[in-house]
């Protein structure tokens, strides 16, 4: 992926989750049951991802304890969507390479079989446990 | 490297690239050397169906994403339940396209 493409989609993907998170907490109130996740509609039972807009919205509120306990995910996507917009401002402006290269350079990391196998499993576990809290 | 080696392997892996790369794969394989042909061979290309299949089936925990190889996308899909659902459905277009720009990348290093 080139440099351009994946700011360019950063971007995209920046203020869809924004404008998503913002949607949700105006949403709560007319559907509190709606998720737009296809697996779940599907099968019925939670995707390992399902439970991280909660998780995002319980962190705004500070609530760092139940936002983990609601999907520990969440605070990963919660820091994406906090250092990415800074970090693309920075290298845009100064016209760097700074978060395109770190971005392949944590590809070929994850690549590393053992490192893919011990992430397999978290997401796994946390499938598992999504599944039992019933989200 | 001779025609008939290169139209072979034309024959059998056309279908792994797109059609517009066709050409320059040939020209360039004829002028490679044919000590590159047993990388050429074992060069792991993966079948634009298949992902096309698994993005249908598993497209929503990035799978598909993560089988050809574009990990970053991937754990992106799979952090977003398939991007809300939207990335999920763009991506059963997009995919095997995807997978065949991943094919050429892999043989574009023996070339």
């Amino acid at each position: 992926m080139t440099r351009n493409r994946l700011y360019f989609f950063l971007f995209l993907a920046l203020i869809a989750g924004y404008s998503y998170v913002f949607s949700e907490t105006c949403m709560k109130i007319s559907h509190p049951t709606f998720t737009p996740c296809i697996f779940k509609n599907i099968t019925g039972i939670a995707c390992p991802s399902c439970g991280v807009t909660r998780s995002v919205l319980l962190l705004i509120h500070g609530n760092v304890t139940f936002a983990i306990l609601t999907n520990p995910l969440g605070l990963i996507v919660a820091a994406i969507m906090a250092i990415t917009p800074l970090w693309m401002l920075y290298d845009v402006f100064l016209k760097r390479d700074t978060l395109h290269s770190s971005y392949l350079k944590t590809e070929k990391i994850l690549k590393t079989p053992l490192i893919a196998m011990l992430l397999f499993i978290l997401i796994s576990a946390n499938w598992a446990w999504n599944i039992h809290k019933g989200l | 490297m001779d025609s008939q080696k290169v139209d072979m392997f034309l024959m059998t892996n056309a279908k792994y690239f797109q059609a517009k790369h066709l050409n320059y794969i040939r020209e360039r394989l004829q002028v490679a050397d044919d000590s590159k042909w047993a990388m050429i061979q074992s060069a792991d290309l993966k079948d634009p169906t298949t992902s096309l299949l698994v993005s249908i089936f598993a497209g929503s925990l990035g799978i598909d994403r993560f089988i050809i190889g574009d990990i970053g996308l991937g754990v992106g899909k799979l952090l977003t339940c398939g991007g809300l659902g939207i990335w999920y459905i763009v991506d059963i277009f997009l995919i095997t396209d995807a997978t065949k720009a991943k094919n050429m990348e892999k043989l574009q290093m023996f070339l």
